[in-house]
């Protein structure tokens, strides 16, 4: 009789989710514009995966498995009544591009891996742009008043390291492994 | 207009909605732009995702130098700009840190927890961040003095000293004098302490219920300015969503995990089996289309006693063929009641004697109508306890399994085409909020029904 104990079920759900976390949260963040929500959608959907994981079928793909309760999270997602959304997201828009990210599959660590080595080269004015933006959490505007920048300049140079980052990460996806 | 200069302009939230939303119909409409809008997104995605080893990423190593002849008093300076910068993010990592801790995790009962982003082990102080629990029970005293039990499966995020958000699952509030003016955050609710003892559940919906153990509190619903002051004793029921379910995509492949070859599954939805539970009072009406059996037992509230009945058609068995039999059921969270308020719970299955009742059907079943079935003792000639099972206190939503001798042979012993099995709690509570518990019914949209696995050959 194959059955695993309750502990030995936890255990193999905690493996998967430690594992493919990372790659289930740029999957959240990827789809949700407003980073406090995408943080509680994330722990939501920990739990609603641990929930069915009775359903997941050992061997299958959990990411793919995963995918598909967050998608279903995000769509289902209802915020704190007191915080006004700063866009109305149409749920054809988070399907479309859901379908898009998946027909890439699940290239999380290649390209983080690509995005680490290619943070390393920016120069010391981006980098300090890219901490207070992502690390700090930090508003165009404070940015702006931080760095004694207009608020224009800010998000221009945000998009130009956005860019570069972009440009190296598809660059070194592209390249045959050396 | 420029769609692709948008796309970045979007991620930092520097678009009008007017401007949004012609985004994202360019995006729907144009495949090209939708790729272009995925690639540069996963830049952002991922500077997200691994924004707290930005810092030890880009202070580490100094980008690499270009033009080196030319640059060599400007390498001094810009490694000492270097130093400065990676003391400054050590700085503010350590700041971070120790960040005014606003709660102190003071208990952690057989805790599993789903990777919070705060600290698990019992006597860590908490900073703001949120705790997902898998199992168990974690207490937390924030620092205002307020004591918030969480009750698995939950997700708290701490905001302050004086503040908590439940996303799911349930909690209840200790607050003393000292941190009058706490306050519960829900989706739907915001609850307001003011000096008292109360437990908030909220369901995976984001519905919520508050009851009220001592004191006074006061809620305040959706986007309505008005609040409801709730006192001891008292309950307030947040509006339920005509919502259908939950998950309804993740559909469940196959009724339930196997024993073993040569056993064969006979469910509550089988041929005329069905499943019902009857509650005192029957408040409700008939239950028999609730996804849920909620089962409860209970001295200090009479109209919460609960119970429930399955039938299984077994007509395509003889008796001979029985060789041995289970009882499985799947655990679901009710989202009545709390936890912490009952002990760990022992249930006995009893088997209902043919022809009592001859004529219950899970459409008009009621504790009314249910005659011997609900007595508060059950006859032995009526009702053969057949077997027991326990809950323990906080566990998971978990899949139950129950056999005995006495169960085979019950079934062994039948007649009739259907036989009936009546689930009774036998552990009562410590309060009127204590939990109900609750198995998926046949109609349950994702998990199995009620199932008798039966082994039929060897």
């Amino acid at each position: 009789m194959a059955e695993t104990s309750p502990d030995q079920t936890a255990e193999n759900y905690l493996q998967l989710l430690n594992q493919h976390e990372k790659s289930l949260a740029a999957y959240v963040y990827a789809l949700v514009n407003d980073r406090h929500d995408a943080e509680d959608i994330i722990q939501s959907c920990k739990l609603t995966m641990w929930k069915q994981f009775a359903q997941f079928e050992p061997g299958s793909h959990f990411v793919a498995w995963a995918r598909r309760i967050a998608l279903h999270q995000i769509l289902n997602y209802r915020r704190s009544a007191k915080r006004k959304p700063l866009y109305s997201i149409d749920p054809a828009f988070i399907e479309a591009v859901a379908a898009e990210i998946d027909r890439e599959g699940d290239t999380y660590s290649a390209r983080s891996e690509a995005l680490q080595e290619c943070l390393k080269q920016l120069p010391e004015n981006q980098r300090r742009l890219v901490l207070l933006r992502y690390y700090e959490d930090h508003d165009i505007s404070s940015i702006a008043q931080e760095t004694d920048r207009t608020e224009t300049a800010v998000y221009k140079l945000l998009s130009r390291v956005r860019s570069a980052l972009n440009d190296c990460v598809t660059a070194r996806l592209n390249a045959p492994a050396s | 207009m420029n769609h692709r200069e948008n796309i970045d302009r979007s991620f930092d939230g520097q678009l009008s909605p007017e401007e949004w939303d012609a985004l994202q119909a360019a995006v729907i409409a144009d495949p090209e732009l939708r790729r272009d809008y995925v690639e540069k997104r996963w830049i952002h995605a991922l500077l997200e995702t691994q924004s707290e080893s930005l810092p030890s990423l880009l202070a580490e190593t100094p980008p690499a130098p270009t033009a080196i002849a030319v640059a060599r008093p400007f390498l001094w300076l810009s490694a000492a700009a270097a130093l400065v910068f990676f003391c400054a993010t050590l700085f503010l990592m350590a700041d971070r840190r120790s960040d005014d801790f606003v709660a102190t995790l003071i208990e952690a009962k057989d805790c599993r927890w789903a990777g919070s982003d705060l600290p698990t082990v019992e006597g860590a102080g908490l900073g703001t961040g949120t705790l997902a629990l898998m199992e168990g029970m974690a207490t937390i005293r924030f620092k205002s003095g307020a004591t918030v039990t969480l009750e698995a499966p939950g997700i708290l995020v701490v905001e302050s000293a004086m503040k908590c958000r439940l996303l799911e699952g349930s909690v209840v509030a200790d607050v003393p004098e000292s941190a009058h003016g706490f306050t519960i955050d829900t989706p739907k609710m915001e609850v307001i302490d003011l000096g008292t003892r109360f437990g908030v559940t909220t369901t995976p919906l984001g519905n919520s219920n508050v009851f009220v153990f001592e004191g006074e509190v006061k809620v305040r619903q959706g986007e309505s300015p008005g609040a409801t002051h709730l006192f001891a004793g008292h309950s307030l029921v947040g509006a339920t969503d005509p919502q259908p379910d939950e998950d309804q995509e993740v559909r469940r492949s196959e009724p339930l995990p196997s024993p073993g070859d040569g056993w064969t599954p006979v469910s509550t939805a089988t041929g005329r089996g069905g499943d019902a539970y009857v509650r005192r009072g029957d408040a409700h009406g008939p239950t028999g289309g609730h996804p849920l059996l909620m089962v409860k037992h209970t001295d200090l509230a009479a109209n919460n006693e609960r119970r429930a009945l399955l039938t299984f058609d077994l007509s395509s068995l003889t008796p001979a063929q029985i060789g041995d039999a289970r009882l499985a059921l799947k655990m679901e969270s009710s989202g009545l009641g709390f936890s912490s308020l009952v002990p760990d719970s022992s249930f006995a299955v009893y088997g209902i004697a043919e022809g009592n009742p001859d004529d219950w059907s899970e459409e008009s079943l009621l504790w009314e109508n249910a005659g011997p079935l609900v007595e508060e003792s059950l006859s032995e000639s009526i009702a053969r306890r057949l077997t027991t099972f326990e809950i323990r206190k906080g566990s998971p939503n978990s899949l139950i399994e129950t056999r005995s001798d006495a169960l085979t042979e019950f079934l062994r012993a039948h007649r009739g085409e259907l036989v009936s099995l009546l689930i009774v709690r036998e552990t009562g509570e410590s309060d009127k909020q204590g939990l109900v518990h609750a198995f998926a019914s046949k109609e349950h949209p994702t998990s199995p029904a009620p199932t008798l696995w039966i082994q039929t050959e060897k």
